[in-house]
């Protein structure tokens, strides 16, 4: 569930002169999420304390944890988890290992934590965790002392019924074995619904790792019914040829869309006749996940601007999946797709969410599209729980069923309120929390 | 401190040292070669030939005359890399801290290949329960739990029977356990009365197990698998069982013995009539109609396709393995054939189906019992047995992977894959602290 970091490129003017400040505030994914929030509230009157409620972190922990480093020094590492809100059900968030962590950012990823579990209906509220670090310049050892030690310093608020880390990036299956180990060992019992995101032989849940990809196709079935048209005569343009997109790609294939084009960090296939998905994945792993090279497209370098090219092609399906403000005021107008499935977290900006409204086409946004990948980790702690494992099929046949009912409950909210997906899915999710709040009460 | 005698006679009594030819390290020989299967680093493996930790108790109980005896009693927990520990309660009197802790690590390897989120742990009371009256048996088994609960626990160790019809203590257990936590602790312990938490299919679990195997490798052996000639060696819970089970199903059950006798018909035995009479007289009849009685030393030779040694260890040994005449080895029973065995029936190509893949079906269906506690939702019969089938074929597929990948025999198959899931868990879990 990595929050694609925005693309370099997307922080500096084309012509390379500072950037303004109202440029930076539409690059700003959490003015973004801010202003959804601040939109669906308003059409659902929620005011004064009661908002304040759902738009504060319960609870912001900032730990120090001291690592022996492997030549023998000590380093203290910061890190943050915060808890936005536990109305639902524990929270739920990933942890990040990144040198640009801070705890604003981990805040507001928090925050769309809630408002993501709350769209697919799972019973968490959210989460997010980081410690500001650079993997790159770590060894194995040291990056499970820092794992090991920032899981002891956060303990007391994390547990099965309190708090459920999973990866994010930088982290991975490895990661939270060792919080889950480190986790175990403390309570001297066996506790692997404390994280999600475990390797299959200690309590990770079969279909996991595609789980986002998948959830993203169903996502593009459910909109093109809206849109009025079929897979087979769909052309897809994938931003992102990784977990999600590429997965997305290989899945839409195979249900009878033409994905005409897709896209990694160095450049971009098209061919018009459409791509052969299987083939293009076996060229990525046979040339070091990269598809330059396929024989069986077009494939173009990333120069100035060719990302910015690729989102403009003809298509009916555009999956931005790789990274955060790509779809902005810039080319919002020269899209040419008729959907919009967010694959990655915030893609568009604000101002370009309103563009393409007003120019009629339809986007499934990120807190819809891409929430199969917490789906299948609320799934991974339900199986944790008993300690039965469901087979691949059961966990797809439930994650297809998952995205059906939420895609059909956004867009009713939408239709009802005649506002966007995107408005409909955070009014959804306000409302799903508030709800519960106006129940539960009070504790003390 | 001054004045205080040293005394020997009231030390803590000894823990015997691990030594090279214990039960323990007998059992571990075998995985030393799977390990060099599977290039396994020495220093993960010596992780896994020493138990993760070893609990010995003295168990004071009163006894009915007023006098009180202190019992020995154990708790062995082996490795705990795929979950919390799992294993039997054995009461004996000739108990030792030695075999429990082949049992425990015996338990680790077993669920590994069945595939359980479980590690291996073996326990017990040195106690002979017919000397005992009931009270006081209750009360042994009390204290045992007793002084083992900051150790077991759904989570921590769960408690298995060794038997099928040790319900009651079962229930014994679980009650001291929920008593002391003040809420009800089912998941701690498994084999339990259907009434408190018990799973369905308990109690033939072993031998249903052992049919679902059968049919798999009688397959591929290429026999007919609706119409198989079994030789059947021990007529009870295990033995009886798989006997009833496969004469309803209509395959010809040619041969079964007991202790007491031994009874051949090649056409087929009227297995329910035999029961029938075992279970009025405690033992098989030593003639019987339309049947041959044989020397209970020659009734593994006789002919048949598949044979089942239900009964006791060593029962196939370097004396009679040239003679064996069936063509396909079940090992209900714990380690029927030797390893002298094992290579003359290699040779002369008759393919093992080993006790860890094969009579596990009791292990099976207490992770059923532990994972239905865990929800709090009872499974009916019919979901039980098709979970079991499930399981059973997951874990005899991944074992002919690995024989084919190695070329080796089954019964090594079995020992590499238990290995590896075992050494994959700890290789991702690091180490703590």
């Amino acid at each position: 569930m990595s929050n694609g970091s925005a693309g370099e490129d997307a922080h500096h003017s084309p012509d390379g002169t500072p950037p303004s400040k109202a440029w930076l505030d539409e690059i700003n994914p959490f003015l973004s999420m801010e202003k959804g929030f601040n939109t669906a509230a308003d059409l659902l009157q929620i005011q004064g304390g009661v908002r304040d409620v759902l738009r504060m972190p319960d609870r912001e922990l900032t730990v120090n944890v001291p690592v022996l480093m492997r030549d023998g020094s000590v380093r203290v590492f910061t890190g943050y988890r915060v808890q936005h809100n536990t109305l639902r059900g524990p929270a739920k968030g990933g942890i990040r290992f990144a040198p640009d962590v801070n705890l604003q950012e981990v805040r507001a990823l928090a925050a769309w934590m809630t408002w993501k579990c709350s769209v697919v209906n799972v019973p968490f509220g959210g989460g997010k965790g980081g410690v500001i670090c650079d993997v790159r310049e770590m060894n194995t050892l040291e990056l499970e002392r820092l794992t090991r030690a920032y899981t002891v310093a956060i303990l007391d608020i994390l547990g099965p019924d309190r708090d459920v880390p999973a990866p994010d990036m930088n982290t991975n299956e490895q990661t939270m074995a060792w919080i889950m180990d480190t986790y175990s060992m403390h309570a001297r019992r066996t506790t692997t619904a404390v994280v999600t995101g475990k390797p299959l032989n200690i309590g990770g849940s079969k279909g996991r790792s595609e789980a986002t990809g998948r959830g993203v196709t169903i996502s593009a079935n459910e909109a093109l019914k809206m849109a009025g048209l079929r897979p087979e005569d769909s052309r897809v343009v994938v931003q992102g040829a990784g977990n999600v997109g590429g997965l997305g790609a290989l899945l839409m294939h195979r249900e009878g869309y033409r994905v005409v084009s897709i896209s990694d960090m160095y450049g971009f296939l098209y061919n018009p006749k459409g791509l052969d998905m299987p083939a293009v994945r076996a060229h990525q792993r046979a040339h070091g996940n990269r598809l330059e090279g396929f024989a069986g497209g077009d494939y173009q370098g990333t120069q100035e601007g060719a990302r910015v090219e690729q989102l403009e092609l003809e298509c009916e399906v555009l999956v931005p999946a790789a990274a955060g403000e790509q779809i902005t005021s810039r080319n919002a107008e020269q899209i040419r797709a008729r959907v919009i499935v967010e694959g990655a977290n915030g893609p568009t900006t604000g101002i370009a969410s309103d563009i393409l409204d007003a120019r009629g086409i339809i986007v499934v946004p990120d807190i819809l599209a891409n929430a199969g990948g917490v789906t299948v980790s609320y799934f991974e702690w339900v199986q944790d729980r008993m300690g039965y494992f469901w087979t691949e099929e059961i966990v797809n046949s439930r994650l297809e069923q998952v995205m059906v009912q939420s895609f059909a409950a956004v867009r009713a909210t939408a239709e009802k309120y005649g506002v966007s997906l995107r408005t409909g899915a955070y009014i959804l999710a306000i409302d799903r929390v508030a709800s519960v709040y106006r129940m539960r009460g009070f504790s003390a | 401190m001054e004045g205080l005698p040293h005394d020997d006679s009231v030390s803590m009594p000894s823990v015997p040292k691990l030594d090279e030819n214990s039960p323990l390290r007998t059992m571990m020989a075998s995985f030393d070669e799977a390990a060099e299967l599977l290039g396994l680093g020495q220093q993960e493996y010596l992780v896994l030939r020493k138990p993760d930790r070893e609990i010995s108790i003295a168990v004071p109980v009163r006894l009915d005359d007023g006098s009180f005896r202190v019992f020995d009693g154990y708790r062995v927990q082996h490795n705990m890399g795929l979950g919390p520990f799992l294993g039997p309660v054995r009461l004996a009197a000739d108990l030792e801290l030695e075999e429990l802790r082949a049992l425990a690590a015996w338990m680790t390897w077993k669920c590994a290949v069945l595939g359980l989120p479980f590690g291996g742990a073996a326990g017990g009371i040195a106690v002979d329960r017919n000397q005992l009256s009931r009270g006081e048996l209750e009360r042994v088994v009390r204290r045992w739990t007793a002084s083992l609960l900051g150790d077991i626990g759904g989570d921590r160790d769960v408690l298995a029977p060794e038997f099928a019809n040790e319900q009651d203590i079962m229930a014994w257990a679980l009650d001291t356990v929920s008593m002391h936590e003040r809420s009800t602790a089912n998941p701690a312990v498994t084999g339990k009365p259907e009434a408190l938490g018990g799973s369905a299919g308990y109690s033939d679990a072993v031998a249903e197990g052992l049919r679902v195997i059968l049919r798999l490798a009688a397959a591929r052996q290429g026999y007919d698998p609706a119409n198989l000639s079994v030789l059947i060696q021990g007529a009870g819970t295990v033995g009886g069982n798989l006997a009833r089970i496969l004469h309803a199903e209509g395959h010809r059950v040619v041969g079964l013995s007991d202790v007491h006798a031994a009874l051949y018909a090649p056409d087929g035995l009227d297995v329910p009539e035999l029961l029938a009479h075992r279970a009025a007289s405690g033992h098989l009849p030593r003639s019987f109609a339309g049947a041959r009685a044989v020397d209970p030393a020659e009734f593994l030779e006789l002919p048949c396709q598949v044979l089942a040694p239900c009964a006791v260890a060593n029962a196939i040994t370097g004396r009679n393995a040239e003679r064996i005449q069936a063509g396909l080895v079940l090992e209900g029973a714990h380690g029927p054939t030797t390893p002298a065995a094992d290579t003359v029936l290699a040779r002369r190509g008759i393919p093992v189906i080993p006790d860890i893949l094969v009579n596990g079906g009791n292990v099976i269906v207490s992770y059923f019992e532990w994972v239905q506690n865990r929800t709090g939702f009872k499974w009916l019969e019919e979901v039980v047995d098709q979970r079991l089938r499930r399981m059973l074929r997951e874990a005899w597929e991944a074992v002919l992977e690995v024989e084919q990948t190695h070329g080796c025999s089954l019964r090594m198959a079995a020992n590499v894959l238990a290995l590896k899931r075992v050494a994959d868990a700890d290789r991702v879990r690091g180490i703590y602290a």
